[in-house]
């Protein structure tokens, strides 16, 4: 009796547990986000701050920056490159494929769910009773990634499933691509024309996109969209789309407003300008500087907030590390420890300055870029601004106290004296380069009376090369020692700078824009080139130098309005943007690219060889759009038909 | 898991071995029927030693004493073979802390034997009324690292005989389970960099987990006219599983005794990670009634309704029945006569079984987010959409039809079951992978139909039964499953961004077929392969040729071809031999044809990338002199860090034949103790002793177990993460070792 009792009271306490409890086939997420949270004010802003975070994985990418300069009269690829920087040199290496495409593909995984969320929180801003200044914002966002969509692949998709320029939560599985024209007028000019109305003169937080960063890329858009519809060249687009503008108007009108929107800018600069050297817009200790527009973000402050390792970047997706790309593996060069010549010793470390960096040997210059585009290193500063000409001993900031090392000639070098230096012009007396890597290790060859060992343009090779300067590491925690070398680049990435108005406003006018007092090309062109005279620091020689010869710079710009022509300003382009990611477009843009890119020079990737041999490119119509990625082609739920109609012809 | 009776959500090694009496397996509908969506995919019952009522008190102990040994270390090149690779491969040269003439064996002074030693004391009885169990273990194990746990798992039941009907019962069962874990982590300043100064770094996370599940059950079971025994149930249960974590990360510890117990007090930064819960609930209706006449022939009728909360609303539940029939033959009157035959039974069934296996608020979509920094001091956290949303997330179920056999022949000396079955998998959930132009990359669907059929043998025999103090027994398992994907949701017969292809296994293989090494004057090089050399990797080429005989295009993405995974046969035995006390036994596994994929060979893992610029896995690699090797030369081509196509030649055949213990035992009680309450059992085991006819052991030396999904354990991207891989991971070992069994 007892124990039916037990079991009976046991049995109904826990019967009470029988309450069936149905909110548990309810959820209520705590620690998760789902897209509901875009209709509250933090889902915006959230969304906004998500626009600029995605910025990190196109712009300071190293795949997208060989996607913009390797292949091009600037640059082309070197001793350490796999097959995607190969690729993109057309010549020979291998073909552009959508399977191996070199790196373009970062900009058309990362575009569409930006524009996404831009369209998100363009649509559901208004409910939440966000600003008309925030809404423009993520305008100007969309409209940037349709223009960089439309100048890499042709036409691209204004649909992304739930309506042109809708924001999407449906699984869409198929894609129509809209023509060029479509991308222009659809979304690219009226998202623009809203952000400069709407946007700001100062930017709300460091670096948020103000009127001057919107007028800039309206010009732009503006003058790339009046190269399509003129055409001259003969350049195919896709998809197929007849070269009028739906809106109406020619090319020449559209010049006419780069030219007018470009020139506004300049005069109502805002916050913005030209600083006062060449030196100041791209040192490591002047980042963020008025001159530059737009950047993708980075600190040494914060890991977390940096989105990359402190200490070894690993070369990721969101990491600043593009710079690495063109240098050259000087951690190679020896110095010999004994005056004979033996125990060959590193003097040259791997330090985290901006002179040195992480090498990864994919991309090298080409001799041109010495010869021609920098071919006046004296009055313009812009050569001794781009690159390290100089590799100077630092091994005491190491562990190796050694008080002095041998270098060339059995002569004595100390530390900070220059190791290894890349001549600026063919010496008077031939250079004796020893076979092979000889005593320096990378082949650096001798001149009587010189303890460091030379090279000289004409000796530029795939191996050992001059490095670049302007996007390179820069950090203050240092110590005095050789730093976090192998960290992400905690720099902000630039990818618009005050200075493109210029030159956008004098390509327009070259194109036939009607031009205003002082500013026609040949005065836009002068700012810069006068700007480009003013020296600040020779890094050369590793002193101060406050030399101004910006007479003579402008002295020197041919003096016609008829010689500004587009060659010349597509070269002052190069010497004011060497290496920052602008030459594929800029090329392209102007239909030169076949034309200036066609051959190069540089020696092959053995140490020790400095013959230079012509190479020659074979740069075919259709590699003006890059492929489509084969991962889109695949993911699609098309026929083989409409896939194959997808992708850009040629690939 | 089902542990006495309650599911439970620990893992297997979780319990002791000593306490398990039995382990049964429940795979057809309708024994899982009443496990419900959980058992999809099977039931592992698991009974435990309990006391019996009545029993005298028994006293059990067991002790171990291991050696544990890798099974075998990575097959890397040795110096000079090394400096043969980077001189083959002309890219790398000698950094200032290498030299030629070094030849350091890293994994040996790496690689320690490790030590296991364990005991377990139990204690067992029971009086009239009742039954008690207790026990206590020790283990030390220098393998495994450091982390501390804390898991309870807890049930109580209360049962109540229904007075007016004979045979009605109605039982409630409570469970409740409680798992915490903590982890903690230090790691001093410069340690794991090549710079001293590096900073130090610590970290400390908690995992909670707690489980309640109730069941209320109403059984009938009464045997009418000594014939008919009817068995009914009716089940309501509901379960809920709550999960939270959080963590601390901090860079600068101020003192190393601090380690991770003060991160407050942590230099620099300190980070709060996102933390994380997760809450997912179920409920269930089933009602069953099984019918057995005369012990001859049975039937069984279950239905069954399911609802959960990770599902859509208005596809939240699902109801499915399941049916099966047994004829006991060898009760029937004809069958009495052949002696030969101890027990023929034969089973049929068809049922359904539900699976939600997708994560909590897969339906809700998802945003991720990324951190931004605005200058040098202001920082905030972006927010974008990464899943989307599905309204129709539905249940995933399965219609399986089996049929089996079970015997026993000559006095149960020899017995065994057969098996075969088709089980057609429905509205099947995975996560589909979305084209760049939808803005979103991914979501969780009801994508497509699977189905699996196959076929089970097994068989177990005595040999010998004490013929001159001989006993020998024998078993084998054989089975053979084929997976196909029947149909895709979107009607297509080919998802390569997925990787899903009608008529192939749902993990299928999607790559380019090597077909060997390009040599020297084969022709048409510059067509398919420009900017290729002699020496890199041969694929098949599919594409059509000239009428000249060149082929029209180079090679792409249309040559790549699915490669099946599934092996032919697979199966396990187990022997054992005895003599007076002395016993040999041995356990193996065996597996013939299927693919094994090991991503140390290909291009994800940083063992494998032939380019001399990182120590490299001992491969025989094609140069001028060695045209016959299988690897590409390593001065060609590269995509990426690695040679092309190199991801060709993480393919092996997956045949094997494992061996997993052998073990010789000697049973003191006949020879030294006449006591008849005290049993002793000393024995010798030696674990994963060997792998024969394996091309990937014979190749790499290494165990072909697998231990990664695809994406794990690799250096960059990696095969489908539903595949299995062997990967970077802690090797597996070779244990030897001593124990003893004591009862008193």
């Amino acid at each position: 009796m007892r124990s039916i009792i037990k079991s009976s009271i046991a049995t109904a306490v826990l019967a009470l547990f029988f309450v069936a409890c149905t909110d548990i086939l309810e959820e209520q997420p705590r620690s998760i986000f789902e897209p509901g949270f875009f209709k509250t004010e933090q889902g915006v802003n959230g969304g906004l701050t998500s626009l600029y975070a995605h910025l990190r994985y196109i712009y300071g990418n190293a795949y997208w920056y060989n996607a913009g300069v390797t292949g091009t009269d600037e640059a082309t690829y070197a001793q350490s490159a796999d097959a995607n920087f190969k690729v993109m040199d057309i010549s020979g290496q291998g073909n552009i494929t959508p399977t191996v495409p070199g790196g373009s593909t970062n900009l058309w995984d990362n575009a569409f769910p930006a524009i996404n969320t831009a369209s998100g929180i363009i649509e559901n801003a208004s409910a939440v009773g966000l600003s008309a200044s925030l809404i423009a914002e993520a305008r100007f966002f969309r409209a940037f990634e349709y223009f960089m969509l439309v100048q890499t692949y042709g036409g691209v998709p204004l649909d992304m499933g739930a309506g042109e320029l809708k924001f999407n939560i449906n699984p869409a599985r198929n894609s129509v691509r809209n023509t060029v024209p479509d991308v222009y007028t659809k979304a690219i000019f009226p998202d623009l024309l809203t952000a400069v109305n709407d946007l700001p003169d100062v930017g709300r937080l460091t670096g948020t996109v103000t009127k001057t960063v919107a007028r800039l890329f309206l010009s732009k858009a503006y003058l790339t969209y009046a190269w399509w519809l003129q055409n001259t060249n003969n350049i195919p687009t896709y998809p197929d789309a007849a070269r009028t503008d739906p809106d109406g108007h020619d090319a020449a009108w559209y010049f006419q407003q780069a030219f007018d929107v470009a020139t506004t800018a300049i005069d109502n600069p805002g916050p913005y300008g030209l600083v006062s050297t060449f030196y100041d817009v791209n040192v490591g200790s002047n980042d963020r500087n008025k001159e530059i527009l737009f950047y993708a973000d980075h600190t040494q402050s914060s890991e977390k907030y940096t989105g990359a390792s402190l200490t070894y970047g690993s070369g990721g997706n969101a990491d600043n590390f593009a710079s690495w790309m063109m240098t050259w593996n000087y951690t190679e060069i020896r110095s010999a420890k004994n005056a004979d010549g033996t125990v060959a010793t590193p003097t040259v470390l791997r330090e985290a300055s901006q002179d040195l960096g992480r090498p990864w040997t994919r991309m090298a210059p080409t001799i041109q870029a010495f010869v021609n585009t920098f071919a006046d290193k004296t009055n313009d500063s812009r050569f001794d601004g781009t690159f390290t000409t100089v590799y100077r001993g630092n091994w005491t900031k190491g562990t190796d106290k050694t008080a002095f090392y041998y270098g060339a000639n059995g002569l004595q070098v100390y530390p900070g004296d220059p190791i290894l230096t890349f001549l600026p012009d063919e010496p008077l007396i031939p250079i004796t380069y020893t076979t092979g890597a000889g005593p320096s290790n990378v082949g650096g060859g001798t001149l009587p009376g010189r303890a460091d060992y030379v090279i000289s343009p004409s000796g530029i090779s795939r191996v050992t090369y001059p490095g670049t300067w302007k996007l390179s590491t820069y950090r203050t925690d240092n110590a005095g020692g050789l730093g976090q070398p192998n960290a992400s680049i905690t720099r902000p990435f630039p990818i618009a700078k005050f200075s493109e108005l210029y030159f956008i406003a004098a390509e327009a006018a070259v194109k036939g824009a009607t031009t205003t007092t002082g500013k026609s090309a040949y005065d836009l062109i002068n700012v810069i080139r006068a700007r480009a005279g003013k020296w600040k620091f020779n890094r050369a020689a590793n002193v101060a130098k406050t030399d101004d010869y910006s007479a003579a710079m402008t002295a020197a710009t041919p003096a016609t309005p008829a010689t500004i022509d587009l060659n010349y300003i597509l070269a002052e382009r190069s010497r004011e943007y060497y290496g920052e990611g602008y030459r594929w477009f800029d090329l392209v843009r102007t239909q030169k690219w076949g034309e200036l890119a066609a051959t190069y020079r540089i020696a092959s990737a053995t140490k020790g060889d400095h013959t230079a041999v012509t190479v020659t490119r074979s740069i075919q119509p259709y590699h003006y759009l890059r492929p489509i990625p084969q991962s889109q082609i695949d993911g699609m739920e098309a026929t083989a038909d409409e896939k194959a109609a997808f992708q850009n012809p040629g690939y | 898991m089902v542990l006495d009776g309650i599911p439970f959500i620990g893992s297997l090694n979780e319990i002791n071995n000593d306490d398990i009496k039995s382990i049964d397996i429940l795979k057809d509908a309708s024994a899982t029927a009443i496990y419900g969506s959980r058992g999809a995919n099977g039931v592992i019952l698991i009974t435990t030693n309990r006391g019996e009522k009545g029993q005298k008190a028994k006293v059990t102990y067991s002790g171990r004493q291991g050696i544990n040994k890798i099974f075998a270390p990575y097959p890397m090149m040795d110096g000079p073979e090394f400096v043969a690779l980077r001189a083959a491969s002309a890219r790398y040269t000698n950094g200032p802390d290498e030299a030629d003439n070094i030849n350091t064996d890293w994994q040996n002074l790496f690689f320690r034997n490790g030590l296991q030693t364990s005991h377990d004391i139990g204690l067992s009885g029971g009086t009239a009324n009742g039954a008690y169990n207790f026990g206590v273990g020790y283990l030390k194990d220098k393998w495994l690292s450091q982390s501390r746990g804390y898991s309870t798992y807890n049930s109580i039941y209360g049962e109540v005989k229904i007075p007016w009907v004979k045979g009605l019962k109605y039982r409630t069962t409570l469970g409740l389970d409680f798992m915490q874990d903590n982890n903690g982590s230090y790691t001093a300043e410069g340690v794991g960099s090549d710079n001293a100064t590096t900073i130090s770094t610590a970290s400390i996370s908690n995992y909670h987990t707690t489980h309640w599940n109730i069941q209320n059950l109403l059984s009938f079971d009464r045997l009418f006219a000594g014939k008919h025994q009817i068995n009914a149930v009716a089940l309501y249960e509901a379960d809920q599983y709550t999960s939270f974590n959080s963590g601390t990360a901090a860079k600068g510890i101020p003192s190393e005794a601090f380690q991770f117990y003060s991160l407050g007090q942590s230099l620099g930064e300190i980070t709060t990670n996102s933390g994380g819960y997760s809450q997912n609930g179920l409920i269930s209706y089933m009602g069953r009634i099984m019918y057995e006449y005369n012990n001859k022939y049975m039937i069984t009728a279950t239905i069954r309704a399911d609802a959960s909360s990770v599902l859509a609303v208005g596809h939240q539940w699902h109801t499915y029945p399941a049916i099966s029939a047994g004829w006991n033959i060898k009760n029937e009157s004809f069958m009495q006569n052949i002696s030969i035959i101890d027990r023929l039974k034969l089973r049929a069934g068809y049922g359904q079984t539900s699976n939600q296996a997708v994560a909590a608020y897969s339906t809700l979509g998802r945003l991720s987010s990324r951190d931004y920094n605005f200058g040098n001091t202001t920082y905030a956290t972006g927010y974008y959409v990464t899943q989307l949303p599905n309204p129709n997330l539905g249940w995933e179920y399965s219609e399986t039809y089996n049929v089996g056999l079970d015997f026993a022949l000559l006095n149960s000396r020899l017995s065994g079951t057969v098996e075969y079955y088709i089980s057609n998998t429905k509205d099947l959930l995975l996560s589909l992978g979305l084209p760049q132009t939808s803005g979103v990359s991914s979501y969780t669907a009801n994508i497509g139909e699977t189905r699996n059929k196959g076929i089970e043998i097994s068989l177990r025999g005595t040999i010998l039964d004490n013929v001159s103090g001989w006993t020998w027994e024998a078993g084998v398992n054989l089975y053979r499953n084929r997976n196909e994907l029947i149909a895709l949701a979107s009607g297509q017969i080919k998802d390569e961004g997925n990787g899903w292809f009608v008529g192939h296994n749902i993990n299928a293989i999607y790559d380019y077929k090597n077909i060997g090494i390009w040599q020297i004057d084969d022709p048409y090089l510059s067509i398919l392969e420009p900017g290729g050399n002699a020496g890199m990797i041969k694929v098949q080429y599919s594409g059509d040729f000239n009428p000249d005989g060149t082929p029209t295009r180079q090679i792409g993405s249309a040559d790549r071809v699915i490669l099946d995974v599934d092996p032919d046969l697979q199966g396990g035995f187990d022997s054992r031999v005895s003599f007076k006390g002395i016993d040999l036994s041995f356990i193996g596994g065996f597996q013939i044809g299927g693919v094994l994929v090991s991503t140390l060979n290909g291009p994800s893992s940083y063992l494998n990338l032939m380019t001399g610029r990182r120590g490299n896995i001992k491969v025989d690699y094609w140069t001028p002199t060695n045209t016959g090797a299988r690897y590409p030369a390593p001065s060609g081509v590269l995509v990426g860090d690695n040679p092309k196509y190199l991801s060709t030649m993480q393919y092996f055949n997956g045949s094997y034949l494992k061996m997993r213990t052998i073990s010789l035992g000697y049973d003191l009680n006949q020879a030294l103790i006449k006591t008849p309450d005290l049993r002793m059992r000393l024995y010798f085991t030696v674990q994963n002793p060997f792998v024969l006819f394996s091309e990937f052991t014979s190749e790499m030396g290494m165990d072909t177990e697998t231990n990664s999904y695809g994406n794990q354990n690799v250096a960059t991207g990696g095969v489908n993460s539903r595949i299995l891989t062997v990967g970077f991971n802690a090797p597996s070992t070779r244990n030897y070792v001593i124990g003893v069994n004591l009862t008193f």
